[in-house]
């Protein structure tokens, strides 16, 4: 019902038809909009907002068939395409913001107007080579030397570089994040800096050398000593840095981990429910 | 292509059901006029004191949602965006919003201009302020950093979802010497925000935040019954940790909460049979 064979005359009408319909719709809602009173405007975009949600939420509910499927479950993915639409046509939106913004700069010669230059220079030539290899790829334009030296240069040599140069940063900021974090001024910062220490050495080669090549102690778990489990060689069993490392990560960490997803989540779908019943008052 | 269903899981239908439940009936009673209590959440009080900050030094005040496409994080951190901009209209001090999201970028162009209107103060609205610099990861990062460093700021507010590029924003910021609050629902990035900011909102206070700020009764009401639904968990827990210790994992509590499956595995263990 809610896919349509495009590949048909019949069909490419009939999308053809519902995208005017569509275009028809919302053109007609932008006066209606206007000529509304904002307590009228809201209802109705609460309106809107209900009926879109109720789609997602009755899929969720309503009984399924064998496949897994219910009469709805067709229309989640046009619904998710026609998210994709927004979103690109937003990114439009955002572009010519951006370029807006950038030649204003050059314009008015604001202060360090130079990188704006940089900007609007990058972003034609990058936009010229990408759009040039994406109708290349389809055979619309022929693939020439020029298109991929070019592109090559842009994006292997230049782009993908410069994002990992960014990205290798991190490792420098972590130190020196990591040092103000371990300073040791209270109890908490220095149970911190032991734990931390205990963590690393144990997750790395250095905690298996420590643990048993220099203190020996047994590496693995024997069933005579799972049942002692207070005997000196269990005791130095689970007392080598990995396991214990290990445990702070199962143990200690993974669970308050879980705790905050819970929390997350039960507030994300009180949210959710919030905006989808229009009780959300804070940017609509 | 198949989906998951509440036919698929009986459990997360049930949980899903009694959250919505508890947070609508919280709602109705707040609105009622229930007294209701919210505890103290030092970095939220903490707005305030950095914007003051940022007006007597003249320097702009930045506001970032991260990577945050939209959907409830990015609702979440426009409403507190919203809030910071009207406080910041008051003193007529700069700011700058910069987003990854082109969406974003839209409807945070639009809740600016209403914070402004709202405030009073329409004419200090500029749309160059909220700015979308790129969809690229570290590109975007790279852009954030730099008008960190040119612009020199004094607070940084960063609510939404971030990821490797958290550290980025918070190292720099932390070098211009800024007042930097953080509130993010990505908890892997929340040590980075811990180690680099002053203030960091952690987990689920970050949906709080507009309940603390302003107080509405449907906010406070919501936040009632999220407390209820993490309580059901922590019951839900304790039962099935108090069950498998005295009866073993194969007792058919254990099963029934542990592996749920459909609807038809829900009423085989409440009736028996197969």
């Amino acid at each position: 019902m809610w896919q349509i064979e495009t590949g048909t005359t019949a069909g490419k009408i009939y999308v053809t038809l519902i995208v005017l319909a569509f275009l028809a719709l919302f053109m007609g809602l932008i006066p209606v909009m206007q000529v509304l009173p904002p307590r009228g405007r809201r209802a109705l975009i609460a309106l809107v907002t209900f009926f879109a949600g109720l789609v997602f939420a009755a899929e969720f509910f309503l009984p399924v068939n064998k496949e897994g499927e219910n009469l709805l479950s067709p229309a989640i993915e046009p619904a998710q395409n026609t998210l994709q639409i927004i979103g690109a046509m937003a990114l439009a939106l955002g572009t010519y913001g951006l370029i807006r913004l950038h030649l204003r700069n050059i314009v008015q010669q604001r202060s360090q107007w130079g990188y704006s230059v940089v900007l609007i220079v990058a972003f034609l030539t990058m936009g010229f080579f990408s759009v040039w290899n994406t109708l290349a790829e389809k055979g619309e334009l022929p693939k020439t030397t020029v298109l991929e030296r070019g592109f090559g240069l842009l994006f292997d040599n230049m782009l993908v570089p410069l994002e990992s140069a960014m990205f290798s940063l991190i490792a420098f900021y972590i130190f020196s994040a990591a040092y103000r974090a371990f300073r040791i001024r209270s109890i908490e910062a220095s149970i911190l800096m032991f734990t931390a220490m205990v963590v690393m050495i144990g997750i790395v080669s250095l905690g298996n050398i420590i643990s048993y090549q220099w203190l020996g102690l047994p590496l693995e778990q024997t069933a005579e000593m799972e049942k002692n489990p207070f005997s000196l060689r269990n005791i130095g069993y689970n007392l080598a840095l990995p396991r214990i490392a290990y445990w702070i990560l199962q143990a200690l960490n993974a669970p308050v981990q879980r705790a905050i997803e819970f929390g997350v989540g039960i507030a994300g779908l009180a949210m959710a429910i919030r905006l989808w019943l229009s009780l959300e008052r804070g940017i609509t | 292509m198949s989906y998951q269903h509440a036919a698929d899981n009986w459990f997360s239908a049930i949980i899903i059901a009694l959250i919505a439940a508890a947070v609508l009936l919280n709602i109705a009673r707040a609105k009622a006029g229930a007294q209701l209590y919210i505890r103290r959440i030092p970095g939220l009080d903490a707005i305030d004191e950095a914007i003051g900050r940022s007006t007597e030094m003249g320097r702009p005040v930045t506001m970032i949602p991260g990577l945050t496409t939209f959907g409830v994080v990015a609702v979440q951190a426009l409403t507190i965006f919203k809030y910071i901009t009207k406080q910041i209209a008051k003193f007529a001090t700069p700011m700058r919003l910069l987003t990854a999201d082109a969406t974003v970028y839209a409807v945070a162009q639009e809740a600016i201009h209403d914070a402004y209107n709202e405030a009073g103060r329409p004419d200090l609205y500029d749309p160059d302020d909220i700015r979308f610099l790129s969809d690229r990861q570290f590109a975007f990062a790279s852009g954030v950093a730099g008008l960190l460093q040119r612009e020199r700021v004094a607070a940084s507010f960063m609510f939404g979802e971030f990821y490797a590029e958290s550290l980025i924003f918070a190292e720099t910021g932390n070098i211009v010497g800024a007042i930097q609050i953080a509130g993010t629902t990505t908890f892997t990035q929340v040590p980075f925000f811990v180690a680099a900011c002053d203030y960091t909102i952690i987990g689920d206070e970050f949906y709080a935040t507009s309940a603390y700020l302003s107080r509405e009764p449907v906010l406070l009401g919501s936040l009632v019954g999220q407390d209820i639904a993490k309580l059901l968990f922590v019951l839900t827990i304790i039962v099935g940790l108090i069950t498998t210790t005295i009866q073993g994992k194969d007792h058919w509590l254990v099963k029934l909460l542990g592996m749920p499956g459909g609807w038809d595995a829900f009423w085989r263990a409440i009736f028996g049979g197969s």
